[in-house]
């Protein structure tokens, strides 16, 4: 049976599409039939950061307002095999978006992949809301930052009360993802700890991905960071991946990089 | 170290640590607020100032808290005003 996960953040900027990317792709590297659903009407990227902007004919509008079959908007990955992604309306009205659309494309899609990988806009209109709605599990992606964390409590909120397993009496198990972390800072108490985020928000925490100048890099040549296995970045991502698909992995990159005297001289980030 | 470090940067030292503070007052307060009906706000005003026409109360006398309950929702009024001499 197909699992729905969404990936949600409610502030923008977070890291849910980047996540979105890699997490769908680890999947697939995984063996697994994964779809990615890009939610973000009128302002998509997914496609962007997946590298498959070019290929974009239809979209999950014209598969709900029956202009496209679902088959005809469905873009295949040409680095991973099993992969697929379904891109947003960069040009319609987000009310095109809606509720019995998503359950038929959402059901359809189930029946032919393993996961559905739903990447929620930020904030919490209905484009968000309705990403969440169908979900069977969710990666809330929080940086350790006091608004992006206030706005995550805000959506597990939301996933306890406004989805189908809420109206049906479970709630949606959620996990953590903390991106952009910077392990020096949280040693010299100027960032929170993913201990603190995770306490705050209590939920479990499914990876932490070091701030890192791969992720730009990756989406500027619109490859998925995961791909990059020299990246610190890269490899968390499949560490998270292999804990959601329930391994039992010790965290890494949470604690600062003994650099030696030169490299501290003249820097050596990657 | 840790300490070594803060004693020269006394700016930094620890804003982690008001961030976190400063969450958790706020994440509980947003959790209250979640839970209560829409209307509160508009009863809580309604209810002070019917209470200010009848008492010589000030505002700060009136206290009214929600509490959420398992099987019923509760309003908590507690109005202090002088008594006459």
């Amino acid at each position: 049976m197909a699992k729905v996960v969404v990936v949600t953040s409610g502030k923008g900027g977070v890291g849910k599409t980047t996540s979105c990317a890699s997490i769908g792709t680890a999947l697939a590297l995984q063996g697994f039939r994964t779809v990615l659903i890009d939610f973000d009407v009128g302002l998509r990227n997914l496609d962007l950061v997946m590298g498959c902007e070019r290929r974009v004919v239809y979209d999950l509008i014209n598969v709900i307002s029956g202009e496209a079959k679902l088959s005809q908007a469905l873009i295949k990955d040409k680095r991973v095999d099993g992969l697929f992604m379904l891109p947003a309306s960069q040009t319609r009205d987000k009310d095109a978006l809606t509720q019995d659309g998503v359950e038929k494309v959402i059901e359809e899609l189930k029946a032919d992949f393993d996961y559905v990988i739903c990447d929620s806009p930020a904030g919490i209109e209905r484009g968000a809301m309705l990403a969440m709605y169908f979900a069977d599990e969710a990666i809330v992606v929080s940086n350790p930052e006091v608004s992006s964390v206030r706005d995550s409590d805000r959506v597990i909120g939301l996933l306890d009360s406004k989805t189908r397993m809420a109206e049906n009496g479970q709630s949606v198990p959620a996990r953590l993802l903390v991106t952009r972390y910077d392990p020096e800072r949280v040693e010299l108490s100027e960032m929170m700890s993913v201990k603190d985020v995770a306490e705050i928000l209590a939920i479990p925490v499914l990876g932490v991905i070091p701030e890192s100048e791969s992720v730009l890099k990756a989406s500027n040549q619109g490859v998925p960071v995961v791909h990059d296995q020299q990246a610190d970045a890269g490899i968390a991502y499949l560490d998270a991946v292999a804990r959601f698909l329930g391994e039992d992995r010790p965290m890494r990159f949470i604690t600062p990089e003994r650099k030696g005297f030169l490299s501290r001289m003249f820097g050596g980030r990657r | 170290m840790k300490r070594l470090r803060s004693l020269f940067q006394r700016d930094n030292a620890a804003s982690a640590d008001v961030a976190r503070e400063r969450l958790m007052v706020m994440i509980s307060q947003d959790r209250l607020q979640r839970n209560q009906p829409d209307f509160l706000p508009r009863l809580q005003k309604e209810l002070i100032e019917v209470i200010l026409r009848y008492t010589k109360s000030s505002q700060e006398d009136i206290q009214i808290s929600y509490h959420s309950l398992p099987q019923q929702a509760q309003l908590e009024l507690n109005v202090t005003w002088p008594s006459r001499s």
